[in-house]
């Protein structure tokens, strides 16, 4: 007897399972490589070396090893708050004043009564275009004690003159004001540009049902506006978090540490006494509050109703 | 005979060298340090005809942080003569201490004694020397010989601080209030406390560069004296800036800086000519010291220069020379280091700017008794305690300079780690 071969019927097989990275086409990875390659070698780790190097003293020759030291003196050190509360109080005051100014300043551009729109969103855009060299040396020209035109124009009008970048409170001033009237114009076209996604059907539902220009205002335009300003709120206060140019070239920092700022201590620290780990911890500890800021605004005013 | 012959050899050997340097030395500097070197690089083509030399000049905030940078990155992009700050000095040797030559190597340790002790100390870490010398800036007061004669105020009869009050005050009474004896840049600078310290013998830190004495009985008497200055209303506060506009407008009856600041008032105030005379500086009690150091620069040469032989003949013909530290001098009136150079003629004419005086000489007559001080590597943390401490002790926050001292002592501590000096 022979035993034929049994066939069995084939058995449909699955189709072999590739691996995920078989079916993943490769191209697209291939074209943003060089992109990658460089935001590790430029990006990623100098953020990694420099987290390490707060653990170092870099004072000594060659990095040493400092454990926590840098943190230690962090917590401790009275200039670190004299910049964290300076910068605050910026924060406190100049962001909300030109937040408020610019959105006047957006809603007078919006409106159909004005001509010579264009020009008026170029003038007030222009101070960004400005080097910040150059408006930092006319703000301190403009602010001069003895020949400034601001003491003129005081002294002119029978008021005292003020010595404005030798007293704490006056440098304070002049550098909100210069910071306003730099940023003011470029946050008014942000806020024009929201204000543009209104549907104008909104306003004639709002006229005919008789609601004044006021209430349209508070009752419309702003709610509306929301997501705009949010963006310009977390926007000044990520950069005020980072405010070096204004203090360091029209105040220098002073008088005394009157109008020092985390950015400029952390120059001073890093880049003045060479001192790159404290410069490190100081540059982590202002990231870590812009974070909590950032995510406290998005949690406060970020929700849909 | 031999000995001609052996002469003769030794100079024919000595001109082959020089012939045998070739190539390019660039040398970073600024302002007028810049034009000051240039001014002496025909007398060093002479012995040298064939290398060239290119002085840059990148302002003096950039060629320390361009430093800095090339430091960091392990000495790329380095000039082969670099141009430092002595006060910003001993940065450089403690974070890159490879990043410069020690100049013993290059024969430096032979012209040592040539310049004074103090210029020294904080261009050398161990038995390294890092730089050398350039010029100094031996404390005096400038004044305006017509504003004093108005006044009433004699300067030859100013010897002690309390003298330097006194005629402020005639000066005060004399013109109203509206002319003073000087501008401290109270609250941008602690430069007026540095120069008194200096000249009571006190600084930041110990010559050793190893603890803080910034609350020392010297220091103390310094800041005390700044203190009395602005209650006795005879100064004003004023930034760099503002003390150029001050004397330029006639508001400032005298200035007291390194000797330096001679061109930046000659060049700023041209029309002032003949009116401006200078008197050492007042000492804080009779017969006391009349001098103090602000300021003054040095040379270092890279370790990355591919032409450090070049480059150190440069540096010891613009300054281990009479010639070179005069033409210096003459140029920019940088004030020499190198103490042949403060016996040249030249040091003896006397000036018309500066009505005719000898300036030259009452400014290096000081530069023996000038006490040492040593900025040390950490430097910049403490005047930037002390610029803070000086503005809260005028406005009257402590009760004592020796309480506002001692708390500017702890703050240099814990910045620094070094202790405090009991």
């Amino acid at each position: 007897m022979t035993t034929a071969p049994q066939f069995k019927p084939a058995e449909p097989r699955p189709p072999a399972r590739k691996s995920r990275w078989a079916r993943t086409p490769k191209a697209p990875y291939l074209f943003i490589l060089p992109y990658l390659l460089i935001f590790l070698t430029f990006w990623a780790w100098p953020i990694i070396s420099s987290f390490m190097m707060s653990f170092k003293d870099s004072r000594l020759g060659e990095t040493a090893p400092f454990g926590l030291s840098n943190w230690s003196r962090l917590v401790q050190d009275e200039f670190f708050r004299t910049a964290l509360r300076n910068t605050l109080v910026i924060m406190i005051i100049q962001v909300p004043l030109m937040l408020s100014l610019a959105t006047v300043l957006a809603v007078a551009l919006n409106s159909k009564l004005l001509k010579a729109a264009g020009w008026f969103r170029f003038a007030f855009f222009a101070p960004l275009v400005v080097g910040t060299v150059a408006y930092s040396a006319v703000f301190r020209l403009l602010f001069n004690t003895d020949f400034g035109m601001v003491n003129r124009g005081l002294t002119s009008i029978g008021l005292p003159a003020v010595d404005w970048l030798n007293q704490s409170g006056p440098a304070m001033t002049v550098l909100i004001l210069a910071m306003t009237w730099r940023w003011t114009g470029y946050n008014a076209i942000i806020l024009l540009a929201g204000l543009q996604g209104i549907s104008e059907d909104v306003y004639e539902a709002a006229s005919i049902d008789g609601a004044t220009p006021t209430q349209q205002f508070w009752k419309i335009t702003l709610p509306l506006l929301r997501p705009s300003l949010l963006f310009c709120l977390v926007l000044s206060v990520i950069g005020t978090l980072q405010l070096f140019t204004e203090p360091a070239l029209i105040t220098n920092s002073g008088p005394g540490n009157a109008t020092m700022t985390l950015g400029t201590y952390l120059y001073q620290q890093g880049f003045r006494s060479f001192n790159f780990g404290y410069a490190s911890a100081i540059a982590y500890t202002v990231a870590a509050i812009a974070a909590i800021f950032s995510v406290v605004q998005l949690r406060l005013f970020g929700r849909d109703e | 005979m031999k000995k001609f012959a052996l002469m003769t050899a030794l100079a024919l050997a000595s001109a082959a060298s020089a012939q045998s340097l070739s190539g390019t030395v660039t040398v970073w500097s600024w302002d007028a340090a810049a034009k000051a070197l240039q001014s002496t690089v025909p007398s060093f083509n002479k012995k040298y005809p064939n290398v060239k030399v290119n002085v840059v000049d990148l302002g003096n905030q950039n060629v320390y942080d361009r430093g800095l940078a090339g430091c960091a990155a392990g000495g790329v992009d380095m000039p082969d003569v670099y141009s430092i700050e002595n006060n910003e000095a001993e940065v450089f040797w403690a974070r890159f201490p490879n990043c410069f030559v020690d100049l013993n190597t290059l024969g430096a340790d032979k012209v040592a004694k040539n310049f004074p002790a103090f210029k020294w100390t904080e261009l050398m870490a161990g038995n390294k020397r890092y730089a050398m010398p350039w010029d100094s800036g031996p404390v005096v007061i400038f004044y305006r010989r017509d504003l004093y004669q108005q006044a009433g105020v004699n300067p030859t009869a100013i010897k002690t601080w309390d003298d330097f009050i006194a005629a402020g005050k005639k000066v005060n009474a004399k013109f109203d209030g509206k002319v003073k004896m000087g501008i401290v840049g109270n609250g941008q600078d602690d430069e007026w406390f540095r120069m008194l310290a200096n000249q009571n013998n006190c600084f930041y830190f110990d010559n050793a560069g190893t603890s803080v004495t910034v609350n020392k009985p010297g220091c103390v008497d310094a800041l005390n004296t700044v203190k009395k200055l602005y209650d006795a209303q005879v100064v004003a506060t004023g930034d760099w800036g503002g003390q150029i506009t001050s004397f330029k407008s006639g508001k400032s009856a005298s200035a007291m800086f390194g000797a330096w600041y001679e061109g930046t008032i000659r060049t700023n105030a041209p029309d002032q000519k003949g009116k401006w005379g200078v008197y050492p500086m007042p000492a804080s009690k009779p017969g006391g010291v009349r001098a103090a150091n602000l300021g003054g620069s040095a040379l270092a040469l890279p370790s990355s220069s591919k032409n450090k032989a070049a480059a150190y003949a440069f540096m010891e013909n613009a300054l281990a020379t009479t010639g070179g530290q005069v033409a210096m001098l003459k140029s920019q009136g940088l004030v020499p280091s190198l103490l042949s150079a403060t016996k040249d003629p030249y040091v003896k004419v006397a000036q018309p700017y500066w009505g005719n005086q000898k300036v030259w000489q009452t400014i290096l007559d000081t530069l023996g008794d000038v006490p040492q001080a040593r900025g040390t590597q950490y430097f910049q943390d403490a005047r930037q305690v002390m610029i803070v401490v000086q503005a809260d002790y005028i406005k009257g926050k402590y009760k004592t300079a020796k309480e506002a001292l001692d708390d500017a002592a702890k703050k240099i501590s814990s910045a620094t780690g070094l202790p405090v000096a009991k």
